[in-house]
């Protein structure tokens, strides 16, 4: 992590952060990635691949339809809506 | 001027034939008032867990088991990062690491011959919302009812070499998909488009051109005017140095006829895959497998093939009903109950093809009890019920589900044998039709029909024809 992956990585995220914030999250990616070394130095050859820390699978439903919400609801917390629609600033294509 | 070869390979998306949502128990109903089929999962609003519907997986592994992939027996979904307000929780849910099926090969035909395209992987995912742009206020609209609704995306390796190939493609895909009800593939509807990836190079060259990429194509014909202009603008370009290729994402207009730069798209690396900690890996057992395998339909062609050599239907018969799973389901059991194999494939492809053009509908949507279907066309074809009342039925038999042979009971649909009863209609009309009676004996042929025809109203259309034909001349 440097000064150039974090500016690219908040254009991404369309983030503005900052100069304090950035410090502070270059100082945070800093110690991850001392932590990511120490874990590197373990010897993990004979360790199999894992995806998730618990051996759950296949967690599934059935295709059955419910409607538990309406839209006037959903729509309580946000900003700005419009004819049952959320509504955000224009988007440049 | 060298030759060159086009490259070209398609990642098409098809949304699956499900109810619900993928990771919510949201309809994926096309349509509706906007942000009407909502919940908060598919609002990405934090805390909600995603629970995959074993649907799509079924229709994942039946897509995948039609292109003749492996099927992956554990499967995982991975998150896939990008910020746009189509996709609220700036990522999409999809599968990078372990798709769905991978290895497949779909058989084309064209001008030229035979010709295998390999399938890369199918992988399942979500689709995104649709974002609608305000001019009065100038602001964005952001309706959720599509955001997670299943889709697959089909990714071939870059082995179609002309717009010909492309369209076999995907009809070829569109055949399949639809005959294992994966999908219902309506590119008008949005239920199926593609992303068209093309290069150039000059034959014999090993090495790709530059690849540009157009998203989101959702006609036929505009694929094919794109994929001439597209492929036109690179040799341009490599020939006479017009402009200089570059790797880009690239939008079609198929009003102005050109392809037109987006913005630059990001590559790979930038979308940051990683497994999705919340949608636990699903493993596919023996018995879930052999479900799926087991309910594979048979291709169209082999269909085909049979009607016409088994079955002895004309080429045409067998050409209609294959263009439909529903119709050649509806076929197989009228077949089953009748026995007649003609009679039950003209009374779909005449008859209940102009129900369904009446009603705006497609051959797909055709829901009638193939059974009795089948009882129908055996009452017509032995003359219990006259074709004219049988066609009545058919129009109730599309909208319930009704036994033909006691409907045509109850509602006076019989043909009648009672000649005692037919005479009596037939003296009848003609003592009140003396004009008629006097044309037709003046030479005017036409008469007759006039009678015949107030005879056949008279008997509710429940009369051998032939027999009231004598009938009536007997007593003229
Ligand atoms: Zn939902």
């Amino acid at each position: 992590m440097n000064e150039t992956v974090l500016k690219r990585l908040e254009k991404l995220n369309q983030l503005a952060l900052t100069e304090e914030e950035e410090k502070a999250f270059l100082a945070f990616y800093a110690e991850q990635e001392e932590e990511q070394k120490a874990l590197a130095a373990v010897n993990t050859e004979e360790v199999e691949r894992m995806v998730h820390v618990m051996p759950v699978y296949t967690v599934v439903r059935d295709d059955v339809v419910i409607k538990m919400f309406e839209r006037e609801d959903l729509q309580k917390g946000a900003p700005e809506t419009m004819d049952g629609y959320w509504q955000v600033p224009r988007l440049v294509e | 001027m060298k030759d060159y070869e086009i490259v070209i390979g398609l990642e098409v998306h098809v949304e699956l034939a499900t109810n619900s949502k993928i990771f919510c128990s949201c309809s994926a109903k096309f349509g509706g008032e906007q942000n009407e089929h909502v919940c908060p999962a598919c609002c990405g609003m934090p805390g909600m867990l995603p629970v995959v519907n074993r649907r799509v997986v079924d229709l994942g592994m039946t897509a995948g088991m039609m292109l003749g992939c492996h099927i992956n027996r554990t499967t995982t979904f991975d998150k896939k990062s990008y910020y746009y307000p189509d996709l609220p929780g700036s990522y999409q849910t999809t599968q990078w690491f372990a798709p769905v099926a991978v290895n497949g090969t779909v058989e084309i035909e064209t001008s030229k011959g035979k010709k295998a395209i390999r399938i890369k992987q199918i992988h399942m995912e979500e689709d995104a919302g649709k974002l609608v742009h305000d001019d009065w206020t100038d602001t964005t609209l952001v309706d959720f009812n599509r955001t997670s609704v299943p889709l697959i995306e089909i990714v071939s390796q870059p082995d179609l070499s002309s717009a010909e190939e492309v369209v076999a493609y995907l009809e070829r895909l569109r055949s399949l998909l639809r005959f294992a009800k994966v999908s219902e593939c309506r590119m008008e509807q949005g239920s199926m488009r593609c992303d068209v990836n093309l290069s150039v190079r000059p034959v014999g060259q090993k090495e790709y051109g530059v690849r540009t990429e157009m998203k989101n194509m959702n006609s036929i014909s505009a694929i094919e005017r794109a994929i001439a202009y597209e492929s036109a603008r690179h040799i341009d370009a490599i020939e006479n140095g017009t402009e200089e290729l570059v790797q880009e994402t690239r939008r079609w207009d198929d009003i102005k006829g050109k392809s037109f730069a987006m913005r630059n798209k990001e590559t790979a690396g930038d979308y940051r895959y990683f497994p999705d900690p919340n949608v636990m890996p699903v493993v596919i057992d023996d018995a879930w497998f052999d479900t799926i395998r087991d309910s594979l339909p048979e291709f169209p062609e082999v269909k085909r093939v049979r009607y016409i050599e088994e079955l002895g239907l004309g080429e045409y018969d067998a050409d209609m009903l294959v263009e439909s799973r529903a119709f050649c389901d509806a076929f197989e059991a009228a077949y089953a109950e009748s026995g007649l194999a003609k009679e039950s494939a003209n009374w779909l492809i005449t008859n209940c093809m102009n129900l369904l053009n009446r009603r705006q509908m497609t051959t797909d949507m055709l829901s009638i009890n193939g059974k009795a279907l089948g009882v129908l066309v055996k009452i017509v074809a032995d003359g219990t019920v006259s074709h004219a009342n049988g066609k009545k039925i058919l129009e109730v038999m599309f909208d319930e589900d009704i036994d033909p042979k006691k409907y045509a009971e109850e509602n006076g649909y019989i043909v009648s044998n009672d000649t005692g009863k037919i005479v009596e209609v037939v003296r009848a009309v003609i003592a009140a039709d003396p004009k008629s009676v006097a044309d037709y004996k003046s030479g005017k042929e036409k008469a007759l029909m006039a009678l015949f025809g107030k005879c056949m109203k008279e008997l509710k259309g429940n009369c051998d024809p032939q027999l009231l034909r004598a009938t009536i001349l007997e007593n003229l």
